[in-house]
């Protein structure tokens, strides 16, 4: 797993093709349940099932979601017996999840009467 | 009213894509439009460039639909009948015209596959029903067109154990370039030379009396059973489900949005005539030819048309018949089997774009070429049953179709999805008396494919029964569609022309009515009746 203190070097001039894969894997990011999926995994490894408990959405709902994450390479599958269970790919999909979750809530602290999201103002509190 | 509808123009991004590589600049063959340039095109010039952009799903789609099929069986009716079918070309062309529209209405403004939509509003039975549907029916369909390589390469005396192969490669290397611009290309250039045919009217030289008597509708009493027949199966070649899937989808990935959608219903009138001019020089080129020539019942295969030509009109017409119908076989065989992958993928959810190379999108286009490749090796199986693959496929196609247009007709009535932009009524009363035409029509067609013996008084009656019936049951379904009319006003034009749907999961789930469950389940157990009936007479054929 890729240490995520790990120093990059600088991004820019941003290749094309490169701008392409990254915009891939922020169109992934880009959908409110497959957030809360991401979000769910943040703790741990989960089966579908478990998934499915913490996000409250239908059975059919999830899978789809998570080939949808599984095909963009932001978790991976690993088969335990009969159960898929699911991880989060490493470190940078983790950390990319606590950046933009730290700098969403920044926004709203900032403006909170704004934020109309009631669920959103929840998990914030 | 002002002119300019708002002083910024909207990003024409549509709120919901199933894959990313679906938003952004539209990269058409001929020309670009960036997708933050969605202002009014004021100057011809503007509007001229933009069309050129946007020109592409709607023609390709066309074209690819006078496929080998096609020309065989305009082909036959113009070496059997003369000019006396000319006239079902008038009447295909606003049946054409009205579902491919509807079809790219969906894409451009819902932003999700043919397919994906079924799965979404009608769940996971549908979607499985319409999709295996798709999947069996393409395969034929790509086999007739493997087969129409064969036999056009066969009239250079190619042989087809080369042929074939060549075709399928260069299929595959052609959508796998993950360039939607060439591959877009690439289509167009098979259309020019499948255009060619219209020389065909030309050299053929029909006087302008012969050609306007064959667009009245006259029975000829003595020949009307294999007329009907004709007739039918031109409907049934000429309009099929993979069209809806593939124009739908390839709007989307073309990156149309619904601020297009006035180009995109001008780029779909345009292949509409494309095809309508196509289809009739082969059929006036061929009443020509054969006008003089004895039995007039002769048709075997469109090699031995391309001959006939050769024969009767110089060699130059029968080597442009042949060049078009390997054109026109390779745009269906590329039109057919994408419409095929991007259905699997949509479903499947995985990542599904022309823009996207072999690697990047491994199912889709790997998808692909599984279909590509299994046809083709299909047609080189040495004494493999090719003509009754041929002729069943037409039965097959007409009696899908009727599933097909009403799951169309109700997808364009859900207001969650097209919002301001969902049919007119007129609309609906137009679709639902082409649906229960076609019904009725691939009754007859598979009734007399099954029983020959049967006579064609007894088919009629039989079918009018079922038409009454399904006229009825549509009736009920539209009935309870939502109206046009209803959705909540108070939009300005230009927001009511640039509507597009929210994001898939935020939709509220169709309300579900006993008369629209009751006619879809009639439909699908009439449409299974069919399919099993089809398949035993096809195994009794094969069996002997």
């Amino acid at each position: 797993m890729p240490n995520p203190q790990r120093p990059l070097a600088p991004i820019t001039p941003l290749h094309q093709d490169v701008a392409e894969r990254l915009a891939d894997a922020m169109f992934a990011l880009a959908t409110p349940s497959r957030l809360q999926i991401l979000a769910s995994l943040r703790a741990g490894p989960l089966t579908v099932s478990q998934i499915i408990h913490e996000v409250g959405m239908e059975q059919s709902a999830v899978s789809h979601q998570l080939r949808v994450l599984r095909d963009h390479a932001v978790v991976s599958v690993e088969r335990r017996g009969r159960e898929r269970v699911y991880t989060l790919r490493d470190g940078d999909v983790s950390a990319l999840l606590d950046h933009a979750y730290r700098h969403v809530l920044a926004l709203m602290g900032g403006d909170a009467g704004d934020a109309g999201d009631a669920r959103a103002r929840r998990e914030a509190s | 009213m002002s002119t300019a509808a708002t002083p910024f123009p909207r990003s024409a991004d549509r709120r919901s894509a199933l894959d990313r590589a679906h938003i952004g600049d539209i990269h058409g063959a001929f020309g670009s439009v960036e997708c933050y340039d969605t202002g009014p095109r004021l100057t011809r010039r503007r509007q001229l460039r933009t069309m050129l952009a946007i020109l592409g799903p709607g023609l390709i789609v066309m074209a690819a639909d006078k496929d080998a099929g096609t020309m065989s069986v305009f082909a036959q009716a113009g070496q059997e009948h003369g000019m006396e079918l000319l006239w079902v070309l008038v009447v295909l062309a606003p049946l054409l015209y009205v579902s491919q529209e509807m079809a790219a209405r969906l894409g451009a403004v819902t932003g999700t596959g043919h397919a994906r939509l079924v799965l979404e509003r009608f769940g996971r039975l549908w979607c499985a029903f319409s999709l295996t549907d798709l999947l069996i029916l393409n395969f034929a369909i790509l086999v007739t067109e493997f087969i129409g390589v064969a036999l056009s390469l066969s009239y250079f005396g190619v042989s087809r154990y080369l042929a074939v192969p060549l075709a399928a490669a260069a299929l595959i290397v052609v959508s796998a370039t993950g360039n939607f611009r060439r591959w877009e290309r690439a289509m167009y250039a098979l259309i020019l030379a499948d255009v060619g045919v219209v020389a065909l009217a030309l050299i053929a030289r029909p006087s302008p009396s012969t050609i306007s008597s064959g667009l009245v509708p006259a029975v000829d009493h003595g020949a009307a059973t294999p007329m009907l027949l004709l007739l039918i199966a031109l409907i049934g070649t000429t309009l099929t489900p993979w069209q809806i899937f593939f124009q739908q989808s390839n709007v989307i990935d073309k990156r149309i949005t619904s601020r297009w959608l006035a180009y995109e219903r001008i780029d779909t009138a345009i292949g509409t005539a494309v095809f309508i001019l196509a289809a009739g020089a082969i059929l006036i080129a061929c009443a020509a030819a054969y006008a003089h020539v004895g039995p007039r019942t002769g048709f075997t295969d469109a090699a031995d048309i391309a001959r006939g030509l050769d024969a009767h009109l110089g060699r130059a017409a029968g080597a442009i018949f042949a060049i078009a119908l390997l054109n026109a076989s390779m745009l269906g065989a590329a039109a057919v089997s994408l419409s095929s992958s991007y259905a699997t993928s949509e479903v499947l959810g995985v990542k599904h774009s022309l823009h996207r190379s072999f690697t990047d999108a491994r199912v889709f286009h790997g998808c692909f070429a599984t279909f590509i490749v299994i046809a083709a090796c299909t047609v080189l199986i040495p004494g493999a049953p090719l003509g009754v693959i041929t002729t069943h496929v037409q039965a097959l196609a007409g009696i899908l179709l009727p599933c097909t247009l009403v799951l169309l007709l109700l997808l364009c009535n859900d207001a969650q999805l097209l919002g301001p932009l969902t049919n007119p009524r007129w609309l609906n009363v137009a679709g639902a008396l082409a649906v229960a035409t076609i019904l009725g029509l691939s009754t007859m067609l598979t009734l007399t494919t099954i029983f020959p013996a049967v006579g064609l008084r007894d088919t009629l009656y039989v079918t009018l029964a079922l038409l009454i019936a399904a006229t009825a049951v549509i009736g009920l379904t539209m009935a309870r569609a939502q109206p046009h009319e209803r959705f909540d006003g108070g939009l300005t034009p230009w927001e009511r022309k640039t509507w597009t749907s929210p994001m898939l999961e935020r939709l509220a789930a169709p309300a579900s009515s006993p008369a629209r469950t009751l006619g879809l389940a009639m439909l699908r157990g009439y449409t299974t009746v069919m399919v099993v009936l089809l398949l035993a007479r096809l195994v009794t054929l094969l069996a002997r």
